[in-house]
This record gives structure tokens, C-alpha cells and sequence, in this order.
């Protein structure tokens, strides 16, 4: 099984933010270093683990983010481990941190010293808020940087504090996009010959899922308000996440000729049912607009609606909504995640062999991929999260290091 | 020197998840073409118009601003000689970016099976909710249904409340970084193999990848994670805190994360140690952890007394993992993202001066930029099938005046 990245060596030297960045390459064929201080990655030390056995081969949020690598220890702050560490940069194409601004520069890894070492190397560089300028010094995590893009400012209930999702999409969202660069970086590579030095800032990455308003403030004046699981419109305030009986669902009542057909086919199905008022079914669909709703109006349709839904199971709506295309979706938790037919369909689940422990389910590949050679585009989880250390003597034999020095380096706590 | 000067990517499709994700090409110098028509116009360029909108279907500021750096020509699907051109360009170009529901393509007979049979090295990605294949195939809908379909909701929010999901319809903005991920990496593989592909992204899948961690917990261990507001199960105190209102009554938050003991000594530190927090049995995330509510309260107590942003930076000056809470409208101040020219302006024909916002990635040797303004529709219609298509002034004048190119 080859990939598109196939031939790529990646060395990952990511925390938890990174983590996922590396990943990403892996499943596209890079062959991927992790490379963790001899006592191991911090995430490995973080619950929840599998069979809540607090053990570092059974931390989940290191499990799931690190399929896809092979991993080593080295501690590239001692001369001898930064030693190591360049020469496995020589036969590298890719290097990923996350460490802040010029810490790598202390260790004698900064960028300067990576280029000299490989000029082809692409060094990507993933921190809260950038290489530079007046912030690059600060602390940063998942709700810091959410809290100074614009976006935390908008999520959440009118009456309580700004709210974040309980995982960090920071680290997805910017994970994706350190991948995508190095990517772009590659493809530069085959027309310079030379690697480059990436900059990605997380909070930078999270004012894009703003999805342009931010950029719209000049002319709107709109600083963003949260509406809980309400929607704002300009005269009415309309329902977006209804209660449901066994969990809540996702339906809007706004018109456009996208939407519309699901309104009159919600309709038709609460009238099945006997839960369409007189009022309701003479609706003339075709003017309706919602931006014109008062809120009297506003609220008389959601109150039919809400009554509707309230009488009905996600499942029981949802398998409606894809009959008739609704445009309905439940709040799902992992477990109707876990059941969902369209996923199986697709083979979307895979089976991950963890040796030494069991099989775990995984989500699999983030695209299918079709072409005339399967083997050499294949995209998906390529082997499980490599135990501690499980690689450090197959890959450093690869820059000259014998068993004997293994083990003094061992001794050394350099590896 | 651009990463994708020389190449050239047909898009076709609507909205913010397709077109967002060609964006990163065509700041990087990439000539990307758009497919649209009045008659079934792209929905972002419709959203505010009215019969009396100045400027028409080219005067929409959200359109303008997910679309800088493109090419539009017109090109009428719904005629047989619109997807004769449209094929042209199809089999012309470097790679086809589409995010029409599935059927869409084929009913055209765009599809990647029927443009490979006459190139085999087509590079295509086809965006949707749900994927290409399976049951819900066909089920339409927006990043509102993407983001509850892919658990978001649930996981965000009170656990006291309904799920609310982050703000934006996450899956939208998933995706586009997603699709341009996948795309380069096809066209790096066609480059070094000289084969092509076909790219099923179903924006739900990502987004359920993005959440490994709460799809592996439940495997593993049966768990349903669900939302806890801001609080974190490692970090305590982990949250967002009042502070004093801005001067014209505007709401202020700050949020700080804790992340383990040392940086809770700082925190008592910067407070001024406070009796409250003095307590011995805080001093360990455990203890804080069965007090979180009370811990909690008295912070928000004393955030309460002070301005957001000096106090964030009183705090990191400390040492201290905080930033204030920004809205819209404060991003265009903040100092870290001038820094990085996040938001750039351009001159748009019909808007005006606006800005437009970059990507998150600085790259040292071939930074990406923004050059021209969102095209209006059909602006570089007879550019691009004259002059870089190829197209004869007999054929072109032709297809003009049957309404194709419209």
C-alpha cells in the first residue's frame, strides 16, 4: 500500500495540537516518524484509556491521533540526541513542531540549522499564535486562541459565558491546515528544489470557520452575538436545534429554493400524522421568505413544529428526512455514529490490531479515493500508534546507530 | 515564486465549502476558473439580493469575500452546448473541483468515469455531505446538518442545555482544508506518477475523523462524551470570565486555561492571594476539581473588578495561559493578526475597498497573497475560452448568441 504521499518522510515532533497534522500525512502514505522524549509523549499520561487502566500504551487521545506513525524516542535537548535528530533531517522531507517560537533554535534545531543539515527539508512550525509579532510569545491552547478568533465570541447561549466545543477543534482545524501546507510546500519543492520554513498560527486558522463574517464586519458592523440553539434573522429570532423524544434535532425554517422543498415535505409528513394545523397547510410556500416573519409568525410555526418533533425519536426523524429529503439531522452522539447505516455502507469504520492489546474500531479514511492503480492512492490508517520506543532501533540503525550503542544511549537516557 | 502558478482548476459548485477550498490554490498563484450562471446563480451571491440590489448578483460581499483571486465564466449547464464547453474546459484543465450533490456531474456527463475515459490522468474531488455512495447519498444538506450528522452539536454547549455547535457550521470550514489537503497530495502523486484520481470527500466523514477521540473513547470504553461547557477534565480552573463591560456597554470576557499545579500558583500569585484561594486543598488539580464550581465563582468575582485584555496580558506576563475574548469586529485591531496581514483589502468593482482574509499558513519562500478582487459573473468568460481555451471568434460569437455564455 503506497499513497499519494508515498516516499515522504515526515518526523514528527508535535505535542498534542500536532498530533493529528502528522496523522493526516500518514494516512495519505508519508512514512511518519513520532519522535517523543524518553518518557513519552505528555498525551500518553492523559485519560480517558481503554479499560480506564491509566497506563501509557492505553492513553485514548494518544491512540487516536497517532495511527499512521512508526515512533522513536529521542531527547533532542541533550547534544547527543540533537545530533541524531539532524541526522535523521538529512533523509527527511518534513519536519513538524509545535514547540514555541524559537525553542527549537535553542536546542540547535532551528532553521537555519535544519536547512544547512537539508536544504530540501520542509520545517513546519505549529504554535497558538505564529513565528512572530507581538503575541508570538504568549501561552496558548485549544480555548485561548478560539477566544481571540472571533468564533468563541459566537458560540454559545445569549445568557451565559462564550462557550467552546468540549474537543479541541483548534487542534483539527489548524492540524488540517499545517498538512495542507507542508503539502503546497512539496509541491513548491518539485519546481525550487528547496524546502521552506511554515508558520502556521492556530488562531489565524480558527477566524476562517467564521465562515466571512469576520471579514464582513467593515461594511456589516456585525461583531457576532451567540444564539444558542436559536438563529438570528433580521426581524425574528427562529429555532435551529428543537428538542426531540429521546435527544435534539437540527431543522431550519428558513426559505430559499434549497430549502423550501423540505419545508412543504416536513409539512406533508406532520400532516400524515395528523399534526398539521389548517393554518399550516394553506401556507403558500413558494412566498414564503423568512427574513419577512414577525416573530408572532415566527413563533405560531415553530410552536406546530416543536410539537411535532417532540412526539418523534432522532432515529424516527431522521430516517423520515432521508426519505423525503427533509433536510432534518439529528445531534448525534458517538453511538448513533457508531450505528449509522450510511457509514457502513462506505466501510467507513476500521478495525485497528493494537498488539498486545486488542482491536480497536477506528473512524477510517477522511475521503474515498478512486483511480486506476488502487494500491499506489490508497488513503487510511496504515498501521496503530506506535508503543513507546516500539521504533527507535529499526530507525536510528538507519543513521549508524548499532545495538551496543542503543543501549548506552539507553543508559544515557538519550533514547 | 507561486506553488501553483501554471496550474489550472476548474471549480464548479456553490456556497463556502467548494469555493473555500480553491481559494488556497489560487492565492498561491494558481489560475481558478469558476463554472457559474444567472440562470441557477451560486446561493452566497443571492443571499441578500433584492430587485433593487445596485450591482445585481456581483454586488454580494460574501461572495466577494470567499472568492478573491478567481476567474467566473458563464456558462449555462441547462444547455447542451454550456456542458459541450464546460467538458472542454474540464479536460482541459490541471484538476476539477466540484460540490454539487451526487448525480449532478453524472446527469451531465461531467463525472469522473466518463472525463477519465478521455484523460486518464483527470485529478477531480467532489465534495458533498454525506460521500458519493451509500444510503444517504442523496440526503441534502448544509454544514446546520453536517455539523449534528458529525456529533459537533452535541459535543458543545451546557450539559444543563440544548447542543449548539461552534459557531459557523464547523463541517464547512472542515472540508475546504480537507479538500485542499487531498487535492495538492494528487497532484504531487500525479506529478512524480503520472496518474490521475477521483476524490470523495463527505464533509460528515471528515469531520467524525477530526473526532477520533470521542468515536475510539466510545469503542474502547463504551463512553459517550458529551459537552461541559468550557471546562476540561485535566485543566481546572479551564472556563471564560466576565470582566468589566467595554465603555459602550459591550459585554467582556477573558478565558483562561489552567493547565496543572504550577500554573495554579501563578494564578493565586497574580491574584494577589486571596484567602479563598490559598487554601491548601486547591492546591492539586484534584481538589480544585471537586470544587470547580466554587473556584469558578470567586474567579469570576475578581475578573469581574478588572478590563479584559490588560488582564490578559497581566496573566501572560505572568506566565499564565489567558487572552480576552474577541468579536468580529476586534479581530481588525488586534495587534497578532496585523502582524500576519490576516485581513488584506482589495478593490472590488461593485463592493468597493474590502477586506479579505488569508489562510493560517506563512510561508517563507512562496507566500500566498491576495491579487484580485472576487470576479463579477462572467467576467472572464471570453478571456478564458478565447484566449486561454482557444476557442474561435466564430464559435464564441455563436454561443453567445444562442444564451449559452450567461
Amino acid at each position: 500500500m503506497r499513497g499519494n504521499l508515498h516516499g515522504i518522510r515526515v518526523l514528527d515532533l508535535t505535542s498534542e495540537a500536532g498530533h493529528f497534522a502528522a496523522k493526516l500525512l500518514g494516512d495519505l502514505g508519508a512514512d511518519v516518524v513520532k519522535v517523543e522524549p524518553p518518557g513519552g509523549d505528555p498525551a500518553r499520561r492523559r485519560g480517558p484509556f481503554w479499560g480506564h487502566v491509566d497506563d501509557r500504551e492505553r492513553s485514548l487521545v494518544w491512540l487516536a491521533y497517532n495511527t499512521s506513525k512508526r515512533g522513536i524516542t529521542l531527547d533532542v535537548t541533550k547534544p547527543r540526541g540533537r545530533d541524531l535528530l539532524l541526522d535523521l533531517v538529512a533523509r527527511a522531507d518534513v519536519v513538524l513542531e509545535t514547540q514555541a517560537p524559537g525553542a527549537l533554535a535553542t536546542s540547535g534545531l532551528g532553521w537555519d540549522a535544519l536547512r544547512a543539515k537539508n536544504p530540501r527539508v520542509v520545517l513546519c512550525s505549529l504554535t497558538p499564535w505564529g513565528q512572530s509579532g507581538p503575541y508570538a510569545g504568549w501561552r496558548g491552547s485549544d480555548l485561548t486562541v478560539i477566544a481571540m478568533s472571533g468564533n468563541l465570541h459566537c458560540t454559545g447561549d445569549p445568557d451565559r459565558a462564550p462557550v467552546r466545543c468540549s474537543l479541541p477543534v483548534a487542534h483539527y482545524h489548524a492540524s488540517i491546515e499545517a498538512a495542507l501546507g507542508v503539502t503546497f510546500a512539496l509541491v513548491a519543492r518539485e519546481q525550487t528544489g528547496r524546502g521552506q520554513h511554515l508558520d502556521v498560527a492556530m488562531q489565524a486558522a480558527m477566524i476562517m470557520p467564521n465562515m466571512a463574517t469576520a471579514s464582513m464586519f467593515k461594511t456589516t458592523g456585525n461583531r457576532g452575538a451567540r444564539a444558542g440553539a436559536f438563529f438570528r434573522q433580521p426581524k425574528s429570532v427562529q429555532r435551529e436545534i428543537w428538542p426531540c423524544k429521546d435527544g435534539w434535532v437540527s431543522f431550519a425554517l428558513r426559505g430559499g429554493p434549497a430549502r423550501v422543498p423540505g419545508l412543504v415535505a416536513m409539512v406533508k409528513l406532520m400532516d400524515e400524522h395528523g399534526m398539521a394545523s389548517e393554518t399550516l397547510k394553506a401556507t403558500d410556500w413558494k412566498a414564503y421568505n423568512h427574513n419577512l416573519l414577525s416573530q408572532a409568525e415566527v413563533d405560531a410555526l415553530s410552536a406546530e413544529f416543536g410539537a411535532f418533533f417532540a412526539s418523534k425519536t432522532m432515529t424516527e426523524l431522521f430516517t423520515a428526512a432521508v426519505e423525503r429529503n427533509l433536510m432534518l439531522a439529528p445531534a448525534n452522539t458517538a453511538r448513533e455514529i457508531a450505528a449509522s447505516e450510511q457509514l457502513a455502507f462506505r466501510e467507513f469504520f476500521v478495525e485497528v490490531e493494537n498488539p498486545g492489546r486488542e482491536r480497536l474500531r477506528y473512524p477510517g479514511a477522511f475521503a474515498k479515493i478512486t483511480s486506476s492503480d488502487p494500491a499506489a492512492t490508497a488513503i487510511g490508517i496504515r498501521r496503530p500508534a506506535p508503543r513507546l520506543g516500539e521504533h527507535t532501533a529499526e530507525i536510528l540503525g538507519e543513521v549508524g546507530v548499532t545495538e551496543a550503542m542503543l543501549i548506552e544511549l539507553h543508559h544515557a537516557r538519550v533514547c | 515564486m507561486d506553488v501553483f502558478a501554471g496550474t489550472t482548476i476548474l471549480e464548479l459548485g456553490a456556497g463556502a465549502a467548494g469555493p473555500v477550498a480553491m481559494r488556497y490554490f489560487a492565492d498561491c498563484g494558481a489560475t481558478v476558473i469558476r463554472i457559474e450562471s444567472k440562470a441557477r446563480p451560486d446561493f452566497l451571491r443571492t443571499l441578500k439580493l433584492t430587485p433593487n440590489t445596485p450591482g445585481g448578483l456581483d454586488a454580494a460581499e460574501h461572495f466577494a469575500v470567499l472568492n478573491v483571486n478567481k476567474l467566473s465564466v458563464a456558462l449555462n449547464l441547462s444547455m447542451p452546448e454550456g456542458v459541450a464547453v464546460a467538458k472542454r474546459l474540464a479536460l482541459w484543465a490541471d484538476a476539477v473541483a466540484e460540490n454539487f450533490a451526487p448525480g449532478a456531474m453524472k446527469k451531465w456527463g461531467l463525472d469522473y468515469a466518463t472525463l477519465a475515459c478521455e484523460r486518464a490522468d483527470l485529478v477531480m474531488i467532489s465534495t458533498c455531505l454525506n460521500g458519493a455512495t451509500g444510503p444517504h447519498r442523496a440526503y441534502p444538506g448544509f454544514g446546520g446538518q453536517g455539523s449534528a450528522l458529525s456529533g459537533f452539536n452535541h459535543l458543545t454547549g451546557w450539559p444543563d442545555r440544548e447542543p449548539v455547535g461552534p459557531y459557523g457550521t464547523i463541517t464547512d470550514s472542515l472540508s475546504p482544508r480537507y479538500s485542499a489537503l487531498l487535492l495538492a497530495s494528487a497532484l504531487l502523486h500525479r506529478r512524480r506518477t503520472g496518474q490521475g484520481q477521483h476524490i470523495d470527500l463527505s464533509q460528515v466523514e471528515g469531520g467524525l475523523v477530526c473526532l477520533s477521540e470521542a468515536l475510539v473513547t466510545f469503542a474502547a470504553n463504551g463512553e459517550v462524551l458529551g459537552r461541559i461547557g468550557n471546562r476540561a477534565r485535566h485543566a481546572v480552573p479551564h472556563g471564560v470570565f466576565r470582566c468589566r463591560d467595554a465603555a459602550d456597554g459591550r459585554e467582556r470576557w477573558i478565558a483562561i486555561a489552567i493547565h496543572d499545579d504550577a500554573d495554579w500558583r501563578k494564578l493565586v500569585a497574580a491574584m494577589g492571594d486571596p484567602a479563598w484561594a490559598t487554601d491548601a486543598s486547591l492546591a492539586a488539580v484534584a481538589g480544585r476539581q471537586t470544587r470547580i464550581g466554587e473556584v469558578e465563582c470567586h474567579l469570576d468575582g475578581w475578573t469581574r473588578e478588572h478590563d479584559a485584555r490588560p488582564l490578559a496580558e497581566r496573566l501572560q506576563a505572568a506566565g499564565l495561559d489567558a487572552a480576552p475574548v474577541l468579536d468580529l469586529g476586534d479581530l481588525h485591531d488586534d495587534p497578532q493578526l496585523a502582524h500576519r496581514r490576516h485581513f488584506r483589502e482589495v478593490e472590488h468593482p461593485v463592493i468597493g475597498r474590502h477586506p479579505a482574509e488569508m489562510n493560517a499558513i506563512g510561508f517563507s519562500e512562496t507566500p500566498a497573497d491576495i491579487r484580485t478582487a472576487a470576479p463579477k459573473l462572467g467576467q472572464h468568460t471570453a478571456h478564458v475560452l478565447r484566449e486561454l481555451l482557444g476557442m474561435s471568434a466564430d464559435e464564441y460569437a455563436s454561443l453567445e448568441q444562442k444564451g449559452v455564455l450567461a
